[in-house]
């Protein structure tokens, strides 16, 4: 008997339970879609092309641009250095441009520096050039940046380029 | 040690030499219309017009790329249209993806936004590409 009370007493135990279910329970949903959003860091405005990257193209930047590797095209930006195993053939437009490579194109910057190793082929047009010992220079050097139309039509970039 | 070529074939693949792959950035002001051929890792932060080949892509949440992709690795957390064709695609919770994209494997965060084909591709597929397969836009 004393099992059978034990049984009865383990299933009443056991079917107790069973009514809980029914009564309204609060279902706990995952909130991710409630929790705050982590501040997005502000991405870097500096561009940097590797040794193992060629751009066949335009490149430009209303911020700073690192070139070592090799662009077949124009770059603008306001600061542009060029790294000593970088190549660009094109037009490289800056306020600041630091030549320690190798450019067959053309340099239109308020600022130019042409390092020892720098490899210029084209013309520089420049306000404020630097040229050191060991540069190589193949073209005219021209003080006129700023007298041309690229600072008198700022808002005009299409017409500027027409004219350049 | 001089730099090998786009897509060599002798290449090691790339999980063995992935610390050692020269990493390039386009910052979130820049812009490149044209194509961008690099052997190594490529950030965007800024945009792209034109076409990327590249071992490993990342595009960030402000990226946006407007063409195709090729490339082993492909994180996308940005904008995208375009074609991508990759090994391993991820798609950040941030992207928004319109076109293909050609994957072997491919992960799709919750709340990315994907419209358009996945097809699914061999191996094979990828290690053969070299020019890019003429696909109706």
């Amino acid at each position: 008997m004393t099992m059978f009370n034990r049984t009865d007493k383990a299933g009443e135990t056991a079917s107790a339970p069973q009514p809980a279910p029914s009564t309204p329970v609060e279902v706990k949903r995952p909130q991710a879609y409630a929790q705050p959003i982590p501040a997005a860091p502000t991405p870097p405005s500096v561009s940097v092309i590797s040794k193992a990257l060629k751009i066949t193209g335009q490149l430009e930047s209303t911020e700073d641009i690192q070139i070592e590797g090799e662009v077949d095209g124009d770059v603008r930006a306001i600061s542009v250095g060029i790294g000593p195993n970088a190549k660009i053939k094109g037009t490289v437009r800056g306020e600041q441009v630091q030549l320690s490579g190798a450019v067959e194109g053309k340099i239109e910057a308020k600022k130019v520096v042409l390092t020892r190793t720098a490899r210029m082929s084209g013309d520089v047009i420049h306000q404020d050039i630097t040229i050191e010992s060991g540069a190589f220079i193949d073209g005219h050097c021209r003080p006129e940046f700023g007298k041309s139309e690229v600072k008198s039509a700022p808002h005009k970039p299409v017409i500027a380029a027409s004219n350049g | 040690m001089p730099v090998p070529q786009f897509r060599d074939k002798t290449r090691p693949p790339l999980g063995r030499e992935a610390g050692a792959l020269p990493t390039s950035q386009l910052g979130a002001a820049a812009t490149v219309t044209g194509i961008l051929d690099t052997d190594g890792e490529l950030t965007v932060h800024g945009s792209v017009l034109g076409r990327i080949n590249a071992e490993r892509l990342v595009l960030s949440e402000r990226g946006t790329v407007e063409g195709d992709v090729v490339a082993k690795d492909v994180h996308i957390g940005g904008r995208l249209n375009g074609r991508v064709f990759a090994l391993n695609v991820t798609l950040e919770p941030s992207a928004d993806v319109s076109g293909r994209i050609f994957h072997n494997t491919v992960t799709v965060a919750r709340g990315a936004r994907f419209e358009g084909r996945m097809p699914w591709r061999p191996t094979s597929y990828f290690e053969a590409l070299d020019q890019l397969p003429e696909t109706q836009p």
